[in-house]
């Protein structure tokens, strides 16, 4: 199937069309945007033979696509947020057309508002923790091995036992960690805790977080998370952002 | 900037995976009419397992 459809970025309130003038979209098509009501939506032109369905599909398993299309998805993103309130969309809504894209977004223009209102003003940033491995217990040396299957077994079950105590201490970190900086923020998520195999860091990552904060109290927040950077060994507390409001952004479709 | 950070590292936004948790499981779902096989689906854990594999395909270790 070729030809082409809309790619959908995000949702604002109606922009001047000349405030998006020279911004370039996914495969350096001109944005432009479509009325829809109260609210307008954010597109440029993709071709079918890249964004139809079955070739989407086939794009997200390819790692350099899929860079590349994010990062273009967000330099949208991240433009418009620089001009105005944005509501993100996921990577990857195509419509067949500009006003198919619109009457999808107008059904949902009062969600979009609401949405709109609740990010007036500000940004999310991102917390990551990650586990620091406890110091190595040194009770047990080289020349104490086991005396037998049986006491070997015994020792395994109580290694065990610790890890457990351990995962549920850690989690009970994760948790204590979020509902501290939660105090300070006005919207909290917690995102799925990124592989090791992804994130490069071998530690564990305890906790993986997005925090909505006011323009106005990113002090504050910034020193809260400061507190607790040093509270912890160096380099167990990432903090990420200003993003766009990704973590925040849902229109429940009515 | 006048806030400083004796301990907490400050990422800029270059990490891909910490873009891919937000564009690819975060925002707005609407169902595309091209695109409908997006909407719903825990797009991922699908897709983030593929890109471990390339990821230790490609990668040093």
């Amino acid at each position: 199937m070729s030809g082409s459809g809309t790619y959908l970025y995000a949702v604002t309130r109606p922009l001047a069309g000349s405030s998006l003038e020279g911004v370039r979209g996914i495969g350096g098509e001109p944005v432009r945007t479509v009325a829809a009501g109260e609210v307008a939506c954010v597109v440029s032109t993709v071709g079918l033979d890249e964004f139809g369905e079955e070739p989407l599909q086939r794009n997200l398993e390819d790692l350099a696509w899929l860079e590349r299309v994010a990062r273009e998805h967000d330099a949208i993103v991240q433009a418009l947020a620089d001009l105005t309130t944005v509501v993100p969309l996921r990577l990857g809504a195509v419509y067949v057309d500009d006003d198919s894209a619109a009457a999808r977004v107008a059904r949902l223009r009062s969600a979009a508002l609401a949405t709109l209102d609740v990010l007036d003003g500000r940004e999310e940033w991102g917390v990551k923790v990650y586990a620091v491995e406890p110091p190595v217990q040194n009770g047990t040396g080289p020349a104490d091995r086991p005396s037998s299957g049986l006491e070997y077994l015994r020792r395994r079950r109580g290694e065990l036992e610790r890890k457990a105590v351990d995962a549920q201490a850690l989690a009970q970190d994760a948790d204590s960690v979020f509902e501290d900086l939660r105090t300070v923020a006005v919207l909290a998520r917690r995102h799925r805790p990124q592989d090791p195999a992804l994130s490069g860091v071998k530690q564990p990552m305890l906790l993986n977080a997005a925090f909505l904060v006011g323009r106005d109290g990113r002090p504050e927040f910034h020193h809260a998370v400061d507190r607790l950077a040093q509270s912890r060994p160096e380099g167990a507390v990432v903090l990420t952002g200003p993003w766009p409001p990704y973590s925040f952004a849902t229109l429940d479709d009515a | 900037m006048s806030e400083s950070f004796e301990l907490a590292v400050i990422e800029n936004r270059n990490s891909l995976v910490d873009l891919l948790d937000r564009v690819l499981a975060t925002g707005v779902v609407l169902s595309g009419d091209v695109t409908l096989c997006l909407a719903g689906v825990d797009l991922v854990t699908v897709k983030l397992r593929a890109l471990i594999t390339t990821v230790r395909e490609g990668g040093d270790g």
